[in-house]
């Protein structure tokens, strides 16, 4: 095959081929939906029978060519002339290939716009004679900025089509930088414009024409593109959000795994749900508790929320909502029970026992509001916890003490940070029964400031109609107290708020009498700290005598508890003896208690001996019990008025001036110098000067004192008095007859002058007592006065018949 | 049916005024040969043309091969127009050239004028 090629070549200048052909007559190939451009290969199926046919017959040929032409509609399945746009390309098939079902694959190679002349219908497929149909040459500076623009518009839209495609694209725009036409046809194949928009960009009669559509249609493009990416990067940050959030649980879920810290929330979860289906609840609460953990079940365990919630349903949970202790009714049982643990304190008892009885009869009856008012150490606190034992009930103590917001005893609402539950909801989680016995202890003592009145708090919690519904702010659920046995302790009431007192049942503890300290302290005391000091009752014995020492020597109380630490003093000091060495029991007497304990530190207001005139023996009342006092008045030479000392209060003040105020009236009928009056001033000093005293109860002391003094008859010294009188010269009543009588026993007085209304508080007066000593009952001053200083009776007797008097 | 396939998202259309004859270019004791893989081709349908250090090959594949009868079952071979434009490291203007076809291959031989002299 050795033939001589024909070479032609030329020196820096491109040959071009013959580009153009006059008319030509082409198998025609009707295209669906789309526009076949110049410069561009794309790949078609050809299905249709004719299609196939007029392919066929273009591979038939050397040069393999084809004119493509768009059909108006795709609908038509046998396009004819009028069927088909008139403007069309003329292509080389380039590959050929048959698929599985029997349609062809094509690719096929765009080379020039063709306009249709006519079609030749003759053969199965349509043939077509075709004119070339190219564009002038307009290269223009419009074309050139027209060409900028859409390639700057294109970056943008492919950009935004496919991020991340830039380098593609700039190769794609260099290959199309001959021929800006070329541009637009890529961009326009590139977006899959409209059939419409295609054929009109393919039918354009310039370059300038064509770019300016192409860029019209690309702007909308970049539009439609711009709002689709905003569209789908919304959802897909959406979604990618919430499976970020997946993702990192599970992951945190296989660490805990890991761990070995099974779980995680979600077992924290079960497990409260657990507990919350074996809990019994009241229903409302069961819902509230289910809602709760429905919540908590949602949350990650991050979440801040998450601890308050659990936190909320761990203290739902531990609540005794229905848990009750059975009590034990047996009466016989509960006495033996008190008895052994208290000793007399009959009031209180019977009250226990009787509620116990109320019990039996109606297991659902209110328990009643308990309040124990008496001094330091006599028993009120563990009175409480031997109720508690009595009834075979849990004991629960909160002391109010100092208390002073309000929020301690209902709680914060749970949106604070680090909120509670009050002090009472607490108390009950640790009774663990909603029918335990709770002490409040020390309600008088409750604090209050400007947050509010814990006091007021206690208003709802202790009234039976009100606390069945208790609501904690932080539960914020409904409690049922209505079952509590509570108990409240005060040392004195002044400070208990009215409405307060109102709701309680209020029981006197009054100090013990020696009598009963000597009882208390063989009974309880002296075995408690002969164990503590390792003691047998056999190694040391206190005589009765030493140990009314210890009571009346070295301590002044109505209470025990310093009673307790003497004996304590004393037996430890028995122990060492024992521990260095001493084997004999020991007997305390009186003297060994001195040698021991040192030098008694109070010495007992005794009875004076020799009283002159102008001195009474008066009877006051204290927090520890009572005691005697006396009051001193005289005359002095000089001055007038009336002088007052020894720390005396407003209303003893006062009751000096009235009682002062009543003699001076009534001078001339005690016989009375009214020049004395006159003449001379008045101090009375009431003793010990330094302790404050203030109440009425000294009115008729008073009087006596100054009757005495005017007169100049003393008083009689075995008497002692204490009555509240007023400016006509009654005796009204007073309280704390008790501890004023005992006062005037270890005083060794045996005589009281009482007002007429006290007359049934001598019930309270331990039974010895009362045996011991002798009551006179006034109505009057006078009836006082008759007692105190004899001498005046004859006088009296006139007093009392002057008719002014009656009608006052 | 004659759709067009889909070819979003933005697969890039092949822009192209032929096809690319694969070529091989050797260096001789005296120039350059270029080898062309252009079976099928006639003389008549091929130009070469050198300008500066650019040798142009194009022409056209006909299916000459084609009788009455004769349908195609498949087609790969591409016919028409194709273009290869090589870039040499050197100008050949000057050079002398000379084709030659074999075996389906045609070969362009350039001597480089300059270089015969300095060997002459």
């Amino acid at each position: 095959m050795a033939s001589c090629w024909f070479v032609w070549w030329m020196k820096g200048k491109k040959k071009k081929m013959p580009e153009t052909k006059d008319i030509q007559t082409l198998p025609l190939l009707p295209l669906k939906n789309t526009v076949l451009f110049p410069y561009l290969l794309m790949p078609l199926s050809v299905g249709r029978e004719s299609s196939r046919a007029a392919v066929e017959a273009a591979l038939g040929t050397e040069e393999k060519e084809i004119v493509v032409f768009a059909q108006r509609d795709p609908s038509v399945e046998t396009p004819k002339l009028e069927d088909l746009y008139t403007v069309g390309t003329r292509a080389i098939i380039r590959k050929m290939n048959r698929s599985q079902n029997g349609a062809l694959e094509l690719l096929v190679l765009g080379m020039e716009r063709v306009v249709l002349i006519r079609v030749d219908e003759s053969e199965p497929f349509l043939r077509a004679r075709v004119r070339p149909l190219p564009l002038p040459e307009d290269r223009s500076a419009e074309v050139e900025a027209l060409q900028g623009a859409l390639a700057e518009l294109a970056t943008t839209a492919i950009s935004l089509a496919q991020p991340g495609s830039q380098q593609e694209v700039a190769k794609l725009l260099s290959t199309s930088n001959e021929d800006p036409l070329r541009l637009a046809f890529l961009l326009a194949s590139m977006f899959s414009l409209d059939l419409e928009k295609e054929q009109s960009l393919l039918e354009a009669d310039s370059r300038v024409e064509a770019l300016r559509r192409m860029h019209t249609y690309l702007a909308h493009e970049v539009q439609v593109l711009e709002l689709r990416n905003k569209i789908a990067s919304e959802a897909r940050n959406e979604m990618t959000k919430e499976q970020r959030d997946y993702l990192l649980r599970q992951q945190m879920r296989a660490i805990q795994q890991e761990l070995g810290e099974n779980g995680g929330e979600q077992a924290e979860a079960e497990q409260l749900r657990e507990r919350l289906d074996k809990a019994d609840l009241p229903e409302e609460i069961r819902k509230e508790a289910d809602r709760e953990l429905s919540r908590l079940e949602k949350l990650p365990s991050q979440a801040p929320d998450f601890h308050v919630i659990r936190t909320w349903l761990e203290y739902v949970l531990d609540l005794p909502w229905n848990v009750r202790t059975e009590d034990n009714l047996d009466i016989a049982h509960a006495r033996e029970v008190l008895d052994e643990d208290h000793f007399n304190l009959k009031e209180v008892k019977e009250r226990i026992l009787e509620h116990l009885g109320v019990l039996r009869l109606n297991p659902n009856a209110k328990a009643p509001i308990l309040c124990f008012v008496g001094p330091p150490g006599v028993g009120k606190t563990s009175l409480g916890q031997s109720i508690a034992r009595a009834l075979n009930r849990k004991f629960e103590r909160m002391s109010l003490g100092g208390l002073h917001d309000e929020a301690e005893l209902r709680g914060h609402r749970r949106t604070y940070i680090g909120a509670m539950p009050g002090r009472l909801i607490q108390a009950m989680r640790r009774a663990g029964a909603n029918n335990a016995v709770l002490m409040l202890d020390e309600v008088d003592k409750i604090g209050h400031d400007f947050r509010g009145d814990p006091a007021h708090a206690l208003l709802e919690i202790l009234d039976p109609e009100q606390n069945k519904n208790f609501r904690d702010n932080y539960l914020d659920l409904p409690f049922d107290l209505s079952r509590v046995l509570f108990v409240c302790t005060a040392n004195a009431l002044d400070t208990v708020p009215r409405p307060l007192l109102d709701r309680m049942e209020i029981l006197r503890l009054s100090g013990y009498s020696e009598e009963e300290k000597v009882q208390i302290a063989r009974r309880f005391l002296i075995p408690r700290q002969l164990k503590e000091a390792g003691l047998s009752a056999e190694q040391c014995v206190l005589t009765d005598e030493a140990l009314r020492k210890i009571i009346s020597g070295y301590t002044r109380e109505a209470g025990l508890r310093r009673l307790e630490r003497a004996i304590g003093r004393v037996t430890r000091k028995i122990a060492l003896r024992f521990a260095e060495g001493k084997t004999e029991p020991v007997t305390m007497t009186p003297e060994d208690v001195t040698e021991m304990l040192g030098p008694e530190p109070f010495t007992q207001e005794e009875m004076r001996r020799d009283v002159p005139p102008g001195v009474a023996t008066g009877l006051a009342w204290t927090e520890t019990g009572g005691d005697v006092l006396y009051i001193e008045a005289t005359l002095l030479p000089d001055g007038k008025g009336l002088t007052l000392t020894g720390q005396l209060g407003e209303v003893m003040q006062e009751s000096v001036k009235a009682a002062q105020s009543y003699i001076w009236a009534h001078a001339p009928d005690f016989g009375i110098d009214p020049k004395v009056f006159k003449h001379s001033g008045v101090h009375v000093h009431v003793p010990a000067g330094a302790i404050p005293k203030d109440g009425p109860s000294a009115g008729v002391t008073m009087a006596t004192a100054l009757t005495s003094l005017y007169t100049n008859l003393p008083a009689r010294n075995d008497t002692a008095m204490t009555g509240e009188i007023t400016l006509t010269g009654l005796v009204l009543p007073i309280g704390g007859v008790k501890e004023k009588v005992l006062a005037a026993r270890r005083a060794g007085i045996k005589r009281v002058v009482l007002p007429k209304a006290n007359q049934k508080d001598i019930r309270d007066v331990p039974e010895e007592a009362r045996n011991e000593m002798e009551f006179i009952f006034a109505e009057r001053i006078e009836d006082v006065l008759r007692a105190l200083i004899p001498q005046l009776t004859e006088r009296l007797k006139l007093v009392r018949n002057r008719p002014i008097d009656n009608a006052a | 049916m004659h759709e067009r396939r889909k070819s979003w998202p933005l697969f890039p259309p092949q822009c192209d005024s032929g096809w690319r004859p694969l070529a091989d270019v050797f260096r001789t004791r005296d120039g350059w040969l270029l080898k062309f893989d252009l079976a099928g081709v006639g003389h008549d349908d091929v130009t070469v043309s050198i300008r500066g250090r650019l040798v142009t090959v194009a022409g056209q594949r006909r299916d000459a091969i084609v009788e009455e009868g004769f349908s195609h079952y498949s087609m790969e071979i591409t016919y028409s127009r194709f273009e290869r434009t090589i870039e040499m490291p050197c100008s050949l203007e000057n050079a002398r050239v000379a084709v030659e076809a074999r075996d389906g291959f045609l070969l362009v031989r350039m001597v480089d004028e300059g270089k015969e002299e300095e060997n002459a």
